[in-house]
Parts: C-alpha cells; structure tokens; sequence
C-alpha cells in the first residue's frame, strides 16, 4: 500500500512537471516538480530515503532532458540526501521550515545541476542567468512544497522518520 | 548512538551505490554507445503522451486564463502590431509572387532545391520544455509520420528549429533560439554569410563570423545559406537584423537577429523532409 502511494505521488509529479510546469512559468524559468520531489522526500524519509527516491526521480526527469541520462539522477540523488542530512539537525519543526528547507535545496539543485551539466559539454547552462534561473528555481518549488510535502508525508507514512512536518 | 551511526554509514554507502550508477550511465549515454537509452526515452515520450493530452485539454484553459491576465498589456500591443502587420502583410503577396519566381529561377540556375518543393510534415505543438534546460518543444508527429532526428522544422515565417529526438509519435524541436543552436546564414541584401547562434528564450540570435567590412542594415533579411555543412537547405528565412555594430579592433561584426517566427505562441509547424547532406 504504501508503495502503491509512492508511485500515485510519483506520477502526478511527472504530469504536473510535464504540464502544469509549463503554464507555470514565470519570466521564462519553469518550476522543477521532480527536483522538489527529492528535496521532499529527503525532508520526510531521511537521507537514505532521499537518495533512493531522488534518485528515482532525477531518472524520471532525465527520461524528458536532453543532458546525458543519469545526470539529473545523480544531481537529484545529492540533493535528496542533503535533504535528509539537513532535517537531521532541525530540532524544533515549524509548518514555513519544509517549504524554505524545500526553496533552499531547489536552488542549490538548480545550481549543482548546471555545474554537473557544464562538466559534460554543457556549459551554457553556467552564465550570468543562472542565479536569477536558480532563485525562481527555489522560489516555485518553495511554493510547490505546499502540495509535495503533504503528498509525500502522506506516501511515505509507514515507518517515517518525520523529523519535520 | 551505535544504531545511529550505523544508519548513517548505510545511508552513505546507498549514496555512494547511487552516485556510481548515475556515473555510469552517463558515461555510457554520453559515448552514445546505449541505443537502450535512446529506446527508453523514446518511449516515454510515448506513453505520457496520452496522459499529457489529456491533463493539457483540462488545465491548458485555466494557464491561457492566467497567461492573459498576467499579459494583458503584452496582448494589447502585440495586437495593435498585428493590425499593422496585416495591413502590410495585404500588398504583400504581389511583391512575394514576382520575388519567388525570381528566387527560383536562380536556384534552378545553380542547382539548388526550393524550401517549396521539399516534402514537409504538419504537425501541432503539444508541449514546450518546462527544465530551464534547453529550449524545445514537443510535436505531435513522430518517425510513424516520416519525421527523422535532424530534420529542419519551419513556420510560417521561417525557421524554427531542428528535430533532436524522435519516438514513433512524437518529436523534441530544439529552438533557433536554443544556446547549442547553430545555422548557417546569408544577409539577403549583401549576400554577406555568417552563422546565427540562440542565446536564449525572448532574446534576439547572435550572428558571428559576419565579416567586419560588410555592410549591413537594420531590418535586412536573413535567410539560411545552405553553407553550414548542408545542415539546413538554403532560403528559409531565420529573422531580421536587429542591430548591428563594429567595435574598433574588431575582426566581425556584431550582428543581432530578430527571429522571423514568434516561437512563444507556436501552435503548428512543418517538418521539412530534408536530409541533411553531411551527417
């Protein structure tokens, strides 16, 4: 049952990258559901959660990129991780830390994965637009947090380690 | 604390297992040496299609909802444009006919195919790329309509892009304004060549290699040259010449190009049928 939600979580995420991130555009930078479905999963299951299904979702993005497959897998894996290290060290959980903590990771995912991209050919992703790109980056999936954290809680309820709601 | 540590040691170690396998498939994608990638991309293309079709036939009315009320100053002027466009566009036929037939005249002369005369593909744009990764869109013809990877896609007022990726339904487009986006190019007036680069979503194409005597106007129309390694055929028109300046010292001239197509509202295209001549 509760692999069956995880996969319900990870198909709306795909559609909702695959859609509804393209109406949400603002000033030509699109949110990234499935880099914040890493982060997500890193804040609510832990570190080895958040590699595993960072993972899983860097490769359901990567299905639809032009970058090297396993690029995207490799950048949401660290992501999903670091997620999972940072929730560790929270001790007192507040509802605006998971979508800041959310911000904060797709920013920095943003940006690693352009590094990441730069080291295999692709180094136009690394201008002078990349802050502004990384910073809409996190601020949408800040705001896509407020439907991805609950629907990740909700996936990964049994045997959670939940540091942060 | 010994469970704890345990636990962490397990959870480096699962990252470390992740990190090597993602290495490893791109290395063996970037050699281009795993046609199961390709397969495995191609049909995801496939399969999601339908569950794209449906999920844009549902939301696409609430985003256009959106889109015209965040842009309505946008709307406004960018119809005022069109007006003036459409009065213009009315005498334009009679000028296009006699430039056409002199246009293919001198491409019989030397040799050349006419963009007219090459079998094309319609095709709707279903999606547009939402990675901040590349500039693409997504169309609905794939290789079960003739489409191939490489071929040139075109609108109404010129050159689009390219086909990157096929499935058997559908086709990536890389956009003309794609930073890895390179054609050949040819100033209609000078018949100076140079090669158009992208440089991003909203923003005009770079040209280099324009040499730094030539002599350039502003609104000159630039078509593809059929130069650069037979890439595109040669005629398509790719924009206008936006600005144009020779900073002193300089080899070329700095050159940019507005695109002839407004590749934010595209809603069809064409696929030209055209095989490239060096690979």
């Amino acid at each position: 049952m509760g692999r069956l939600r995880l996969v319900a979580v990870f198909v709306a995420a795909v559609v909702v990258h695959r859609i509804l991130a393209d109406l949400l555009t603002v000033g030509g930078t699109s949110p990234d559901t499935l880099l914040v479905v890493a982060a997500a999963a890193g804040l609510i299951g832990g570190p080895r959660r958040g590699a595993v299904l960072g993972f899983a979702a860097g490769l359901a993005a990567d299905l639809f990129l032009l970058t090297p497959f396993g690029l995207a897998a490799l950048v949401y894996c660290v992501v999903g991780y670091a997620s999972g290290e940072f929730s560790g060290t929270v001790v007192r959980s507040a509802r605006w830390i998971p979508l800041v903590a959310v911000a904060i990771a797709a920013t920095f995912g943003q940006i690693l994965f352009a590094f990441a991209a730069a080291t295999v050919g692709w180094g136009q992703l690394v201008s002078i637009r990349l802050p502004v790109v990384a910073l809409t980056v996190g601020l949408l999936g800040g705001t896509l947090a407020l439907v991805v954290t609950p629907a990740m809680t909700w996936a990964l309820r049994d045997g959670t380690r939940t540091t942060i709601r | 604390m010994v469970s704890s540590r345990s636990q962490g040691g397990r959870s480096r170690f699962i990252l470390l297992l992740l990190t090597l396998t993602s290495v490893t498939l791109i290395t063996v994608d970037f050699r281009g040496s795993s046609g199961a990638i390709d397969w495995v991309r191609s049909r995801a293309l496939d399969v999601f299609a339908p569950i794209e079709r449906t999920a844009a036939a549902v939301f696409s009315p609430v985003g256009d909802f959106f889109t015209s009320v965040v842009n309505y100053s946008d709307l406004e002027a960018e119809n005022d444009r069109l007006r003036a466009q459409l009065e213009e566009a009315r005498s334009a036929p009679v000028r296009a006919a006699d430039a056409e037939r002199e246009r293919d005249a001198l491409l019989d002369l030397n040799g050349l195919e006419v963009t007219a005369d090459i079998p094309s593909v319609a095709a709707r744009v279903v999606s547009s790329d939402a990675s901040n990764v590349a500039q693409v869109i997504e169309i609905d013809r794939g290789t079960a309509h003739g489409v191939a990877e490489g071929m040139p896609v075109v609108a109404g007022g010129g050159l689009v892009g390219r086909v990157v990726r096929t499935s058997e339904h559908r086709a990536v487009v890389l956009l003309v304004t794609d930073a890895t986006f390179r054609v050949g190019i040819r100033f209609t007036r000078t018949g100076e060549v140079g090669v158009a680069a992208g440089s991003g979503r909203g923003k005009p194409l770079d040209a280099d290699l324009v040499d730094a005597t030539a002599e350039l106007e502003v609104g000159e129309a630039v078509v593809t040259s059929g130069l650069q390694q037979g890439l595109y055929p040669p005629g398509i028109a790719v924009g206008l010449v936006r600005s144009d300046r020779l900073q002193s010292g300089a080899l070329q001239r700095d050159v940019s190009i507005d695109p002839s197509v407004d590749l934010q509202r595209l809603a069809f295209v064409r696929v030209l049928q055209w095989t490239p001549t060096v690979s």
